[in-house]
């Protein structure tokens, strides 16, 4: 993204956007239409922002209209029972929306599934019907009348046109913040825990913050976009803010296609429209609005603009095919050549490195953890030599993956400690762990399958780099150098995995064994002290196991310690430098490989015992 | 009234429609262990029960027992339509978006009542008069003890048909895994067809048996509805235990929130319980503790 050819292509779809909206209301003069079209505008505010939440991060939130009405009300008493002026009333509203937001959505943004869904609805059921109720203070179920227009010094914004480019500039606003913030570091965060929310914490995505702060930020849109609406109608009533609204915004998101800018601001367009369009239908109109949904969803359920952009990609990919084959090819040859680079520099580390040293990078002492009845660790101690590759081994069951858990930060040890590079890790959560400089592989492959595979690698580095919410939405100085930054070590990264050929493929396309290495690179890039490989080739053929038998040495030759747990014991064998061996969760032998392969104890474990 | 007489008024009152919200939380189960979905169609299976009784009771004039066994079996019919129409030809098995084809046919649907049946209010007599017994100075209405009689049926019903058939394991299996359980032999269409038609019983039960002490219109099943869903979240989603200690909670403490605080806000009572319940318990009461999985 960083070349100016791809700049343009950023900016175009922009420009066209701002076309559009400055010839709309020269071209259409119509009161009636100006003020769809406003309504459209004020929706797209409040669906982009909601997009972010539900098409980006994934969490489905059925309590925008809420926030919307919210901004609203908020803004409409401050002006009128207040007598505040508009624009520092707007941003009280603002301020306390968020908070509300905030406030609501630490509890509820722990919640999955249809709990996140019914906690959501309930906020939104809550506020309307206090709304309704507190009629004192709002007007109750006939409304709340009388709000002033906005004005900017002698300038009244009284009519549809003059609201018009004063919302209008509103929407295209949320849309720029928007496009800025899904192509970045924070929201390739935000994609990845939506496909894996363990995974996008063991490469360092805060995943509980970043939903509460996406949240937040559509809220933030949805209050802005709710207070320049009762400055424009000037009339408001709770029945704008209901749970049908809230349900539609989601539509909205849907019908154009999820995790799409673009396809939140076709879906709001459309659907506001539609029902405007089905009036000809008189009674029949929620006949058709509903069955014109329900067909989308069955049919088009990508979206209308993904399956769009898809058909379209598919169709210039084809005739690519024929013309440009040699622009990509020459692409990825110049990628190879950095990294070739890059690999010499490993390479000349190796020396350096090739020995354990005596420190220990990770120690573990007394780890005990017990699930229900079954004791699953008990009293395990071990250490990790710095630059070693040490293995975990031991029979189905024995406590690897948990004290792999453990050592992560996804579970926490009920007695013992952990010592990561010198430091008691107690209490630390996975995202920290990887700040820290420890990330790690699943033993149940977890890619991020919504991503390309340069962008899966890209977010391995999200724990290196430190562009938060404000500066991604903003392009602040420094963004730009570190997203160049880490797309340059993710190409690496990818060469020296030998997958920088499908650095553009969606990971989800890959196989197995691909994926396994996606998983691999995407720990590394982002250079840690020490990876938890978790059985990195379980399920791969013999030849797939030898290439990463050789990747993890190589590993070890860039200076990374490696904890491995595997079943494949002539891979463990081969490269390890020491071997614990763990049966029913406790530590019963721990040695250099020759060592363990003559150790009774390991063999009565493994084999049963002779006596 | 003492204090205690008002309780017992409120607890009579909550059991009532705590076992209307039991029946619609049921609903939802059913579908959600055979798909794993949010059914919002549930909603309006509800009024479509009340609408059909009016229809066989009012306008064809059949005597009460058979305008309430046509008008459930009209709605079983109506479920399992939902289910061939607009979720069997889905081409995309993604939660999200059947969930939101459930909500584009609870539009579809209650635009079709309001061309039907219209939009005024329409009132259903009770199944046996209006003259309330008086029990440990509790005033009860017939119909409320019709609905605690029915709902216990209905209960030990599903139980019956469930214990004694593979039914509900073959249903769980075509959630959890549809390709597995379809080789295991496990029709999983003929599934969830299954259960789209139970959970249209369900509904038409519960609105049935509620028109005659609420009034009927063409969105009576909403608020209805979606109190269903929140006792079915209340109690753990799916679990259809929770789901009946759901309904009945949540109808018991709004009306006594009703009585006791306010009520105007006995709805913002009723949900902010829940909501604090979902925040101590983020899978329900009875739910099973979704363990993170690494």
């Amino acid at each position: 993204m960083s070349g100016g050819h791809c700049k343009i292509k950023h900016y175009l779809p922009l420009a066209a956007l701002a076309a559009c909206i400055l010839v709309f209301p020269v071209l259409i003069t119509n009161p009636y239409y100006l003020n769809v079209a406003n309504i459209i505008g004020l929706n797209t505010m409040v669906v982009v922002g909601l997009n972010l939440v539900v098409g980006y991060a994934g969490q489905i939130s059925l309590g925008h209209a809420a926030f919307y009405g919210l901004g609203a009300y908020l803004s409409g008493i401050l002006a009128v029972t207040y007598n505040m002026p508009p624009w520092p009333a707007m941003l009280i509203a603002l301020l306390a929306t968020c908070l509300i937001a905030l406030i609501i959505g630490i509890p509820t943004l722990k919640l999955h599934g249809h709990y996140l869904v019914m906690a959501t609805l309930g906020f939104n059921l809550i506020v309307n019907i206090i709304l309704i109720q507190w009629d004192k203070v709002t007007g109750g179920p006939s409304g709340f009348p009388g709000i002033p227009n906005l004005q900017v010094g002698p300038w009244m914004f009284d009519s549809d046109q003059k609201m018009y480019f004063l919302i209008w500039s509103g929407a295209f606003i949320s849309i720029l913040l928007s496009l800025n913030l899904v192509d970045s570091r924070v929201g390739r965060g935000l994609r990845a825990l939506h496909s894996s929310e363990v995974a996008a914490a063991s490469v360092g995505v805060p995943t509980e913050k970043y939903k509460v702060k996406v949240f937040v930020l559509s809220a933030l849109f949805a209050s802005v976009a709710g207070s320049l609406y009762a400055h424009y109608l000037t009339f408001i009533s709770p029945k704008t803010f209901d749970i049908f609204f809230s349900v539609e915004l989601v539509t909205m998101v849907i019908v154009g296609g999820m995790g799409s800018v673009w396809g939140a601001l076709f879906g709001t367009i459309f659907l506001t429209s539609l029902p405007n369009m089905l009036h000809l239908f008189d009674e029949y109109k929620d006949v058709f609005y509903g069955l014109i949904l329900v067909l989308i969803l069955i049919f088009v359920p990508e979206g209308l603009v993904v399956a769009a952009r898809k058909r379209w990609l598919r169709m210039s990919r084809h005739a690519d095919k024929f013309s440009s084959g040699q622009i990509t090819d020459s692409r990825s040859r110049e990628h190879y050549a950095t990294a070739s680079r890059a690999a010499d520099l490993g390479a000349k580390g190796l020396t350096a490195f090739s020995h354990p040293s005596a420190n220990e990078i990770l120690k573990v002492e007394g780890a005990s953890i017990r699930f229900g009845g079954i004791m699953a660790l008990s009293q395990v101690s071990f250490d990790v030599a710095e630059g070693s590759i040490t293995s975990l081994i031991g029979p189905n069951g024995a406590g690897k993956t948990t004290m792999i858990n453990v050592v992560s930060g996804n579970y926490q040890v009920q007695a013992g400690t952990v010592i990561f590079d010198g430091r008691e890790v107690k209490g630390k959560r996975p995202y920290e762990m990887a700040a820290l400089g420890m990330t790690r592989t699943f033993q149940n492959v977890q890619i991020f399958e919504n991503m390309t595979v340069l962008e899966n690698i890209m977010v391995g580095a999200h724990a290196q780099t430190g562009s938060e919410f404000i500066a991604c939405l903003f392009r602040l100085p420094g963004f730009r150098q570190e997203g160049a930054a880490i797309e340059q070590q993710a190409w690496e990264t990818l060469s020296f995995f030998g997958l920088d050929e499908k650095a553009d493929w969606p990971a989800s396309s890959l196989s197995f064994g691909e994926q396994k290495r996606v998983e691999m690179a995407r720990g590394l890039v982002a250079k840690p002290r020490l990876i938890l490989l978790d059985e990195p080739v379980a399920g791969l053929n013999i030849a797939e196991t030898a290439e990463i038998a050789q990747l993890i040495k190589e590993i070890r030759s860039t200076g990374v310690s490696v904890l491995l747990v595997e079943h494949d014991m002539n891979l463990v064998m081969g490269i390890s430098d020491r071997v614990v061996v763990l049966n029913y969760g406790s530590k019963i032998a721990e040695g250099c490989p020759e060592e363990i392969q003559r150790d009774e104890s390991v063999l009565s474990a493994y084999l049963g015992s002779v006596a | 009234m003492s204090i205690g007489d008002q309780l017992a008024q409120f607890v009579v009152s909550g059991l009532t429609t705590g076992s209307i919200y039991a029946l619609i939380a049921l609903g939802f189960c059913i579908i959600h262990n055979a798909t794993g979905i949010v059914n919002f169609t549930q909603v309006d299976f509800v009024t479509l029960g009340g609408m059909m009784m009016y229809t066989f009771l009012m306008g064809l004039g059949l005597p009460m027992p058979v305008s309430f066994v046509l008008g459930v079996l009209a709605v079983t019919g109506i479920g399992g339509l939902v289910q061939r129409l607009a979720i069997q030809p889905a081409r995309s098995r993604a939660i999200i978006i059947l969930i939101f084809i459930t909500i584009g046919v609870s539009i579809l649907t209650r635009g079709v009542i309001k061309i039907i049946w219209g939009k005024n209010q329409m009132a259903l007599p009770s199944f046996t008069g209006d003259t309330p017994l008086v029990v440990w100075n509790a005033a009860i209405l017939p119909q409320s003890l019709w609905i605690f009689v029915i709902t216990v049926i209905v209960v030990a019903l599903l139980q019956f048909f469930f214990n004694r058939t593979r039914v509900v394991k073959a249903m769980r299996a075509a959630s959890f895994n549809p390709r597995a359980a379809a080789l295991m032999g496990v029709n999983v269409n003929r599934m969830i067809l299954l259960s789209f038609a139970l959970s249209g019983a369900l509904g038409a039960v519960a609105g049935i048996i509620i028109v005659p002490i609420t009034t009927l219109n063409y969105d009576i099943g909403v608020m209805l509805g979606l109190k269903g869903f929140a006792a079915a979240v209340l109690g753990g989603y799916g679990n259809s235990v929770g789901a009946i200690m759901g309904g009945l909670l949540l109808g018991l403490l709004e009306s006594i929130g009703a009585g006791v605080i306010s009520s105007t806000y006995k709805d913002v009572i009723a949900f902010a319980i829940l909501l604090s319940v979902l925040f101590m318990k983020p899978s329900g009461l009875l739910g099973y503790g979704e363990k993170e999985r690494v």
